[in-house]
C-alpha cells in the first residue's frame, strides 16, 4: 500500500486502490482481446493485482471478495508457473470480467455502507473448474506443478486484520479554545464541567491543563491562559459549541476544525506535562505555549471587544462551510498511472473547483477595479494606471488558462470504459464489432468528462444495437469487412468533437419522416423544405424511436432525446449524418470549458442581459423601414437580403420604460447552431469575461434565461440562452 | 482466554470490559505504561495474556509505543511466534498510514471506534482464541 | 453507549434555564413579525437589484451580496399588501435555510427580543392576520404585552414550489 496516501482513512484506501487495481485488470484484459492471450506481462499484472487485491480484502475482512481474488490469483499463478499452451483465452476473459463485475459491485455495497455480501460460489466453481482444466491440459508430465496453487503460499505475510468501525458518520478533529472572564470563580471546575459535556459524543478528549480536578491552582491558569481541548466526534462544530455553552462563566470559545495530525501532536504535547509532579504552572511553561491549536493564544486580554468576536464566528463559519465541501467531495480521485506518479499529484476536485471560483472572482474584481467610476473623473492622469492595469490584464488570463489547463483530462479513461461496452454488447449480441480508438489523448475539462460519459455510453450501444447489422445479415447484403466503430475525439476552435461512427446500416430518411410525420412533428413545413440534417433530428426528439422491438441494450425508454439533452446540459450539441447502407456517425461538439466565458452586455429597460460573445455575429442599428411583420404578428427584420426572425426582449418579457422605435435601440444577431435571430435591445452596454453563476434556485427558471453574472459594477446580468429563447 | 486491555477512557474501558469478559478473565489497565507493566507481570507469572486490546492515544505511552515495548519484551525473551500475545489496537484513528505503522510494528489486527463487536469476535475466531 | 451514564453520573453540576429562543423581530404592513435568529444571516441595507422578468410580483430580483446572487423578496407583496415606496428605513434580513438564502424587504427592523416557549402560541384558525401571511406564521409570541407574529422560515423559503396550487386557488 503506497504511503503517499496517508491522509486518506482505511477503506478510503482499500476502495480506491481496488477501483485502480480492476480498472488495469480490465484494460489488460481488453488489450489481449485481439492477441487471443496473454503475455508474460500481462500474467505478471493480473497475478499481482489479484494478489494485492485478495491481501487487502482480507485485511479488510471482506471474505467474498478475498476468496474469489484469491482464486484467480491461483489461475494466474498457474498460468505464471508453468507457461500452459492454448488456454482457453476467451473464456479466461470473461471470467476476468466477471470477477471484475463482481468485486466492483461489492465495492459499490462498500461505499453505500452495507456490508459486502454477494456470493461468488457459482464464478468461483467456474474458475476451480477452468484451472482443472487448464492443468489438465498442461500434461500430467509435472506432476509437481500440480500442487503449486497453494504451495505458494510461504510467501504470503502474516495474516492482518482491519475491523472497520460501526458505520458511522466520519468523525472530525477539533480543537477548542475556551476563555472564562476573569471575575469566573471556580474555572477550573466549570471548565471540566464543559468538558465533561462534551464526553457524551466524544470519541476521544483531551485537555489542557490536564489536572484541573486534582490541581486547585489550575483554576487561575484557566484565567489567565485558556482552556484548551482536543476533541475528536462525528458531531458538527455547532453541536459543540451548544454542549460548551451549557456550562456558564465562558467568555469567549472558539472551535476549529484540524486534522489528525494535528490533534495527535496536540495529545502528545498535553500528554508530555501529563508526569507526575507536574503542576499548572509547569504545564503552561512547557508544551501549551506552542501553537498546537490554531487559534493564536491569546495573552490576558481582559473582554473581547464584539468585533474580535464576530471574526471568530465569521471564522467558525467558514470553516463549516469548508467541512460541508468536504463532506460532498467526491471519494473518487483521478487515477494516475504507476509509471507516471513520481510528476503527479493527486489534487481534491474540490480544492480545484474552489480555485476556479476563485480565479472568476478575481476575474471579476479585476474589473471591478478597472472600471471604478472614481476613475472617470476628468483630467485624471491614468497613463501608470493604465499600464499597470494592462500586466494586471495579462497575468490574470494566464491564471485562468493555467487552471483550465490544470482541469483538462484526457478523454482516455472514458473512452476505454467504452471498449468494455462494445465488448459486452457485441458479444451477447452475436456480432462481430471492432472499436477503433481515435484521439483518446483529446482533453477536456474534467466537469465536462463527467457529463459525456453517459451519452456517449448511449450511442456506443445505439451503434451496436441498431447500427450495426448481424454477422449474418451483412454476409447476405455483401458487406464483406467487419462491423466497426469507430470512437474518436478532436479538438475544434474552442470545441472538443467527440464522434461515434459506424459502418452499419444508417439511418432511413423515409422511415424517420414518416414517423415524424404521424407524430405530427413536421409543423407546417413541407417535406420538401427540410435537409437529411434536420429529418435525422427528430430521432433525438422525446418519444421518438424508429426501432419497434425494445432490445436490452437500447431503446429501453430513454432514447435519442435524452443524450441530446445530457449534452445540451454543458452547451453542446449533437450533430448526425448518416448515409442509408454505409452508415451513421453522430458527433458531440461540447465546449472545452464551461466557467469563464465571453460575454456581450446589453440592456433593456434597465436590465442587462448578456450572451455569449461567439454566439453574436454582429450589431446592428436597423430602421423602420426593415421590419417586415407577417399578417400573424411576427416580425422580422430584412439585412442585407436577409431576413432574421426578431425577438423584441422588451416585449418578450413584458417589461415597460424600454425603447420601441427600432431605429432607437439596437438589434444583436445572435446564432443558435445552424439559425440566426434578431434580438432587439435599447443600448449595447460592453464586452466582458463573464463568470456563469446559477439562477438561485428559489425562482422558477424564466424562459431564455440560463444564469446570472456579475458585472464590472458589481450588478447583476441575466444570461440569455438563445436555443432556449427561440424554444427549439 | 485472558486478556489484558489498556484503554484511557473510562467509558470505553467498560464498554471492552463487558464485551471481553465473556470469552475468560480480563484485566483492565488506564495506560500504555501500566499494560507493558501488567504484561510483563504476566509474564514472570507464567500466566501470559493471549491477547491485548490497546488504544493508541493514551497518557504515558501511546499504544504504538506498547506495542513496541511489548514486542521488544518478546523478542528479548525469544518468545516463539506461537506464543506470542496477539495484540489488536482498538482506535479511533483510521487513517491508512496509522493502521498500517501498527501492522509494522507487529498488531495482527487493528480496530477502529466504535468497535463492530461482530466482527471483532469474527477475528477473535479466526486467530482461533475464542 | 455507556458514555450516556457516565455523563449523568459525573455532570451533577447541571444547568438549569427555560427554553428561550431569540427572534429578530422587524415591522411590515403594521404588523411585527419575529424570525428565529438562528435563520437570519444578517441585515442589510436596501440595495440596487437586477429585476428577472417573468416572475412573480413579490421576487423583486437579484442582489449581489459580495460575490453571492441571491433573490430578494417584498414581504408586504409576499403577505398579499400593496407595495410602499422603500425609504431610508427599508431593510433586507438575509435568512438562510438548510442551504438556501433568501433577502426579505421589510419596512424597518424592530430589533432582537427573547421568546420562552411558554410564551408562544398557535396563531388563531381564524383571525386578522393577512390571508396570504398566514400560512408562514407558526405561532404568535407575546412579550411585553405586545404580540409578535413568528414566521417559518423555512416556508418562506420553500413557498415558491407550492405556489403554484395555492395561487391557482385563490384566484
Amino acid at each position: 500500500m503506497a504511503d503517499d496516501m496517508i491522509t486518506e482513512g482505511m477503506l478510503d484506501m482499500f476502495i480506491f486502490e481496488t477501483e485502480q487495481g480492476l480498472e488495469t485488470l480490465e484494460n489488460v484484459g481488453l488489450d489481449s482481446r485481439d492477441a487471443g492471450e496473454f503475455d508474460d506481462d500481462h500474467v505478471n499484472e493480473i497475478f499481482r493485482i489479484m494478489h494485492t487485491i485478495k491481501g487487502a480484502s482480507a485485511v479488510m475482512m471482506y471474505q467474498n471478495i478475498a476468496t474469489l481474488a484469491h482464486k484467480l490469483e491461483d489461475v494466474f499463478y498457474f498460468i505464471r508457473e508453468s507457461k500452459p499452451e492454448n488456454i482457453p483465452h476467451a473464456e479466461l476473459l470473461d471470467y476476468i470480467f466477471e470477477v471484475s463485475d463482481f468485486i466492483n459491485g461489492e465495492l459499490e455495497k462498500i461505499k453505500e455502507g452495507s456490508d459486502p455480501d454477494g456470493v461468488a460460489d457459482e464464478l468461483i466453481a467456474n474458475l476451480d473448474t477452468y484451472l482443472k482444466k487448464i492443468q489438465g491440459s498442461a500434461g500430467g508430465g509435472s506432476a509437481k506443478k500440480e500442487e503449486a496453487p497453494p504451495a505458494h503460499a510461504p510467501e504470503e505475510d502474516k495474516p492482518h486484520f482491519y475491523i472497520a468501525p460501526v458505520a458511522s458518520e466520519d468523525s472530525h478533529f477539533y480543537s477548542i479554545y475556551i476563555t472564562y472572564s476573569p471575575d469566573t470563580d471556580m474555572a477550573n471546575i466549570k471548565a471540566y464541567i464543559a468538558v465533561n459535556a462534551l464526553k457524551g459524543i466524544a470519541e476521544d478528549i483531551l485537555f489542557t491543563p490536564s489536572d484541573i480536578i486534582s490541581n486547585p491552582d489550575s483554576a487561575s491558569v484557566v484565567l489567565e491562559f485558556g482552556f484548551k481541548i482536543a476533541l475528536q466526534t462525528t458531531e458538527t462544530a455547532d453541536v459543540i459549541m451548544d454542549l460548551i455553552n451549557t456550562s456558564s462563566g465562558i467568555d469567549q470559545v472558539e472551535v476549529n476544525e484540524c486534522t489528525s495530525d494535528e490533534f495527535l501532536k496536540f495529545c502528545a504535547e498535553a500528554e508530555a506535562g501529563n508526569h507526575p509532579g507536574s503542576s499548572a504552572g509547569e504545564v503552561l511553561l512547557g508544551p501549551i505555549e506552542q501553537p498546537t491549536v490554531r487559534t493564536d493564544a491569546k495573552p490576558k486580554e481582559i473582554p473581547l471587544t464584539e468585533e474580535e468576536e464576530k471574526v471568530s464566528v465569521a471564522r467558525k463559519a467558514e470553516k463549516e462551510e469548508e467541512q460541508e465541501k468536504k463532506k460532498l467531495a467526491p471519494k473518487k480521485k483521478k487515477p494516475a498511472k504507476k509509471a507516471e506518479t513520481q510528476s503527479f499529484i493527486s489534487v481534491n476536485i474540490q480544492k480545484m473547483d474552489l480555485l476556479m471560483d476563485l480565479i472568476g472572482e478575481l476575474v471579476i474584481a479585476q474589473s471591478v477595479v478597472l472600471q471604478n467610476p472614481d476613475l472617470k473623473v476628468p483630467g485624471l492622469d491614468l497613463s501608470n494606471f493604465q499600464k499597470a492595469a494592462v500586466q494586471l490584464t495579462k497575468i490574470s488570463s494566464e491564471l485562468q488558462d493555467a487552471i483550465m489547463a490544470m482541469r483538462m483530462m484526457p478523454l482516455k479513461n472514458t473512452f476505454q470504459k467504452m471498449n468494455r461496452i462494445v465488448y459486452d454488447t457485441s458479444k451477447k449480441l452475436g456480432k462481430d464489432i471492432e472499436l477503433e480508438v481515435i484521439g483518446e489523448d483529446t482533453e477536456v475539462d474534467k466537469n465536462i468528462i463527467e457529463h459525456v460519459s453517459d451519452p456517449l455510453m448511449h450511442l456506443i450501444r445505439n451503434s451496436v444495437d441498431h447500427g450495426i447489422e448481424s454477422n449474418e445479415k451483412r454476409q447476405e447484403i455483401g458487406k464483406h469487412e467487419k462491423g466497426k466503430i469507430v470512437l474518436a475525439a478532436k479538438n475544434e476552435g474552442g470545441q472538443v468533437w467527440i464522434s461515434v461512427s459506424d459502418n452499419g446500416k444508417g439511418l432511413k430518411r423515409d422511415e424517420i419522416l414518416e414517423k415524424a410525420k404521424k407524430n405530427g412533428l413536421l409543423g407546417n413545413r413541407s417535406e420538401r423544405d427540410l435537409t437529411d440534417k434536420e429529418v435525422f433530428n427528430f430521432i433525438t426528439l422525446p418519444g421518438f424511436s424508429t426501432k419497434k422491438q425494445v432490445t436490452e441494450y437500447s431503446g429501453r425508454g430513454v432514447g435519442m432525446d435524452v443524450v441530446v439533452k445530457n449534452i445540451q446540459e454543458v452547451g453542446g450539441v449533437l450533430e448526425i449524418e448518416s448515409e442509408e447502407g454505409k452508415g451513421s456517425t453522430m458527433t458531440m461538439k461540447i465546449p472545452l470549458t464551461l466557467a469563464i466565458i465571453d460575454g456581450m452586455i446589453f440592456s433593456v429597460a434597465g436590465t442587462n442581459f448578456v450572451s455569449a460573445t461567439n454566439a453574436v455575429s454582429e450589431f446592428i442599428r436597423v430602421d423602420e423601414d426593415q421590419l417586415v411583420i407577417e399578417p400573424d404578428g411576427e416580425e422580422y427584420v430584412m439585412i442585407r437580403e436577409i431576413c432574421y426572425p426578431l425577438v423584441r426582449l422588451n416585449r418578450f418579457y413584458h417589461m415597460s420604460n424600454s425603447k420601441e422605435n427600432l431605429s432607437d435601440g439596437i438589434v444583436i444577431i445572435l446564432n443558435h447552431e445552424d439559425r440566426k435571430i434578431a434580438v432587439f435591445a435599447d443600448e449595447l452596454v460592453g464586452e466582458q469575461e463573464i463568470v456563469v453563476k446559477p439562477i438561485p434556485s428559489y425562482i422558477k427558471k424564466v424562459k431564455g434565461i440560463s444564469g446570472c453574472t456579475q458585472l464590472g459594477d458589481g450588478s447583476i446580468s441575466l444570461i440569455l440562452d438563445i436555443g432556449d429563447l427561440i424554444g427549439k | 482466554m485472558r486478556t489484558l486491555i489498556a484503554e484511557d477512557d473510562f467509558a470505553s474501558r467498560k464498554f471492552m470490559l463487558k464485551f471481553l469478559s465473556k470469552y475468560g478473565e480480563c484485566d483492565p489497565t488506564v495506560d500504555g505504561m501500566e499494560a507493558v507493566d501488567a504484561y510483563l507481570m504476566g509474564l514472570e507469572a507464567d500466566m501470559p495474556y493471549d491477547l491485548v486490546c490497546l488504544d493508541i492515544m493514551m497518557p504515558k505511552l501511546d499504544g504504538y509505543q506498547a506495542l513496541k515495548a511489548i514486542r521488544d519484551i518478546e523478542d528479548e525473551r525469544n518468545i516463539p511466534e506461537n506464543k506470542r500475545a496477539k495484540i489488536i489496537m482498538t482506535t479511533a484513528l483510521n487513517e491508512g498510514a496509522n493502521v498500517n505503522r501498527a501492522f509494522d510494528l507487529g498488531c495482527v489486527a487493528y480496530a477502529g471506534k466504535p468497535i463492530d463487536q461482530a466482527k471483532f469476535e469474527n477475528v477473535l475466531r479466526k486467530l482461533e482464541l475464542i | 453507549m455507556s458514555k450516556e451514564n457516565l455523563k449523568q453520573v459525573l455532570n451533577d453540576e447541571e444547568i438549569v434555564t427555560e427554553n428561550k429562543k431569540q427572534y429578530m423581530t422587524f415591522r411590515s404592513c403594521d404588523e411585527v413579525y419575529g424570525l428565529s435568529l438562528e435563520n437570519v444571516s444578517e441585515i442589510i441595507g436596501l440595495q440596487q437589484f437586477t429585476e428577472i422578468p417573468e416572475t412573480e410580483d413579490y421576487i423583486r430580483g437579484l442582489i449581489n451580496l459580495r460575490g453571492k446572487v441571491i433573490p430578494v423578496v417584498d414581504v408586504r407583496i409576499r403577505f398579499g399588501r400593496e407595495q410602499l415606496e422603500y425609504t431610508d428605513r427599508t431593510s433586507v434580513i438575509v435568512i438562510q435555510v438548510k442551504g438556501t438564502v433568501l433577502g426579505l424587504i421589510v419596512d424597518g427592523i424592530e430589533g432582537v427580543v427573547e421568546i420562552g416557549e411558554s410564551e408562544v402560541s398557535a396563531p388563531p384558525s381564524v383571525s386578522t392576520i393577512e390571508q396570504q401571511a398566514q400560512k408562514f406564521v407558526f405561532g404568535i409570541g407575546r412579550v411585553n404585552g405586545e404580540v409578535k407574529l413568528l414566521l417559518d422560515a423555512e416556508k418562506l423559503i420553500n413557498d415558491s414550489e407550492e405556489e403554484e396550487e395555492s395561487e391557482d386557488e385563490e384566484e
